[in-house]
């Protein structure tokens, strides 16, 4: 808003003299300077017409009767406004150390001894409003800024925030040590149920170290919802900010994937603090330790890169921290550190208000010091979102039977194929471009989910277990689970040949659709006969660790047919609308 | 707080001494400290062992000095850190992009 004194053309000076000689002489140099003057005869009338008037300049004598001077200077300048300085200097013959000590302290911004030349008080008017107009300009400048940062940061949290997945089940603290924090915390959805978290801590905090949050919140979620890998995220997520990024500005940063149907948690540490993985009675199973420089730092990440694989079970709960939490101070400078967050984190978990726990502690430990740096933490059950894969999934669930007689000697509506070998097979997943086609083709729709699972658990198996030839019995125990992946990486690595086809056809029915999927591996195949044998001797398949893929692949389809030995299989995907 | 400079002999091998609090407020200083050594190879060795603490800002400022080291063919090492501040270095994963002398 601009004030009155900012939009007139002609300055206005108050002179406050009870002498209407020095009056008449300083208003005839003031006209001089262009000033427009008013003048009271002692302090009371000054500060009257100081509020009247609001001038640019106030000249003020001290010895005056009702009112001395320095007490109208008090009243007048706690009455100026914020954004405005408004001048005052004092006029007087008392040239000594007290006087110009006292004029000072009742406010006045500077003192003018008599007798002095006109030169000289022009000289001192000038440059008491050179002094008057950058305060100006400063405060000007100080309330746009607060203005721009205002909007920001609505659409900052508009656009980050307001787009998380499932806030009622996953805990934040977020609390800025500014109006803008350089932490972020995300949540999506993968289109396979899997829930993807983000906890990052840009360098510094305020509006600078925010700026990487738009961008980073797009390719997170993006990546997430077509089906893309943690990994193949947090690459990409890297090198954009790495591109994107002076480089002293970087992101430590936290991911997690909670896969249910895996039981597995999937987490790379990218350097925050150590995250937890804590049973529901507060134990610590696991630390996920900072393995690797900060995201942004550098163009590719360091080639031994890899995730962190934890088993996990339904009353898991994973917490992400940064370290605002274990460097907060307070008045004796102590830190909060690992164990009070510890302890508190534990009750939190067994009372099941992790938030509320870490908060009101580490506000009890800091008491009124001020905050430094920005605080944030991330709580996620790891059970309890088949329900939310399930719900959606009863679309194709209800499909009618009959639908499935159908003939199939008929041309599909439209046929995507597509051939992948050797060393293309591991710098390549596939399944986001398959999902990208019929996304592009038949429009968005709540239940491609069940077909990206298909997809993914079908691609997995061929290239797992037909062209890297791992058996699966190896995930039958805890230990083997690990070793498992490890060899996986091994293999990939090194893969020269091999090769999977992946062919997706589309034939749409007046009410619905099916997608026949046919995957193809050069592997060497399975004893069909004998894994479906095995599989019907085990009576709680619960306990096992692997097979849980073909189980959720067979629930999702219409019909599914391992061929040629096993090296090739066909699923048919029903839907009705 | 304060940034201190030694240069050896043979101009080969500076030493950045941080004395106290390494944070942002030392941006400039720091920068001003190594920004004029422009001479191939130099070895800048920042010396860490009388910082008390560092923040994130301190780590930024390292990468910009490895940065400019390396664009004149030179290298940095980090020496002496005391254990807060080897941490703080070890969470951030910096020992896999710098030597780290104990």
């Amino acid at each position: 808003m601009a004030t009155f004194s900012e939009k007139r053309d002609i300055k206005l000076a108050l002179v406050v003299d009870d002498s209407v000689m020095q009056c008449k002489v300083l208003s005839v140099l003031l006209k001089e300077e262009g000033y427009r003057v008013f003048v009271a005869n002692d302090g009371a009338r000054g500060v009257a017409m100081y509020v009247k008037y609001k001038p640019d300049l106030v000249l003020m004598d001290i010895n005056m009767p009702i009112m001395n001077g320095y007490v109208a200077a008090r009243k007048i300048k706690s009455l100026s406004q914020d954004n405005s300085l408004c001048p005052l200097i004092f006029i007087t013959s008392m040239d000594t150390d007290q006087a110009f000590i006292e004029s000072i302290d009742a406010g006045g911004d500077g003192i003018l001894v008599r007798p002095f030349s006109p030169a000289v008080f022009k000289a001192k008017i000038k440059s008491i409003q050179r002094i008057s107009d950058l305060y100006g300009q400063v405060k000007t400048l100080q309330q746009e800024q607060q203005k721009d940062a205002e909007l920001a940061e609505q659409l900052m949290s508009g656009v980050i925030e307001a787009r998380n997945f499932s806030l009622d089940r996953i805990g934040i603290i977020k609390k800025p040590a500014e109006l803008f924090s350089g932490d972020i915390q995300l949540t999506a959805l993968a289109p396979n149920g899997d829930v993807n978290i983000m906890l990052g801590d840009f360098t510094g905090h305020g509006l600078r170290s925010s700026i990487g949050a738009i961008p980073l919140a797009e390719t997170f979620r993006s990546m997430t919802k077509k089906g893309f890998s943690l990994f193949e995220i947090i690459n990409q997520v890297n090198l954009q900010l790495y591109n994107l990024l002076p480089a002293d500005l970087f992101l430590a940063a936290g991911f997690a994937s909670i896969s249910s149907h895996d039981k597995t948690l999937y987490a790379f540490n990218a350097g925050l603090p150590d995250a937890y993985l804590y049973s529901e009675n507060g134990t610590i199973k696991y630390r996920i330790l900072s393995s690797h420089p900060p995201i942004g730092v550098l163009p590719k990440l360091l080639p031994d890169s890899r995730l962190t694989l934890v088993s996990i079970t339904e009353t898991d709960r994973v917490i992400l921290i940064s370290d605002g939490i274990v460097e907060a101070r307070n008045e004796q400078g102590e830190m909060f550190d690992f164990a009070r967050f510890e302890d508190a984190a534990v009750e939190g978990v067994t009372s099941n208000n992790v938030c509320k726990s870490v908060l009101e502690a580490v506000e009890e430990f800091c008491q009124q010091t001020p905050q430094e740096d920005d605080i944030s933490l991330i709580d996620i059950p790891c059970g309890g979102w088949e329900n939310i894969l399930t719900s959606s999934q009863t679309v194709e669930n209800a499909c009618d039977q009959s639908i499935s007689d159908i003939q199939l000697d008929t041309e599909p509506a439209w046929n995507w194929q597509l051939s992948l070998s050797g060393k293309r097979l591991t710098s390549t997943n596939p399944i986001p471009m398959a999902m990208n086609q019929i996304n592009e083709i038949e429009g968005h729709a709540e239940h491609w989910q069940s077909l990206y699972t298909i997809l993914t658990e079908l691609f997995v198996n061929a290239l797992d277990h037909g062209v890297l030839g791992l058996t699966s019995e190896l995930k039958n125990s805890a230990e083997g689970f690990s070793q498992y992946f490890e060899e996986r990486e091994l293999r990939l690595k090194n893969l020269e040949e091999g090769s999977v086809d992946l062919q997706i056809r589309l034939y749409p029915f007046h009410n619905g659709g099916r997608i026949i999927i046919n995957i193809q591996d050069s592997g060497q195949g399975f004893d069909v006969k004998k894994y479906y044998k095995s599989r019907g001797n085990i009576s709680d398949r619960g306990v096992l660790l692997s097979g849980r893929g073909i189980d959720l692949v067979e629930q999702l389809c219409d019909s599914l047919d391992f061929r040629k030995n096993g090296s090739a299989v066909e699923a048919s995907y029903v839907w009705t609308l | 707080m304060s940034v201190k400079k030694r240069t050896s002999d043979d101009k080969k091998n500076i030493e950045l001494i941080i004395d106290g609090k390494f944070d942002f407020s030392l941006h400039q200083h720091f920068r001003d400290s190594y920004v004029d050594c422009k001479e191939k190879n130099i070895k800048f060795i920042l010396n860490l062992s009388q910082t008390t603490y560092m923040d994130s800002s301190a780590l930024g400022m390292i990468l910009l000095l490895k940065d400019h080291a390396e664009s004149c063919d030179g290298k940095v090492v980090i020496s002496k850190p005391n254990e807060a501040v080897s941490k703080i270095l070890e969470i951030a994963q910096f020992h896999r992009l710098f030597d780290v002398e104990s």
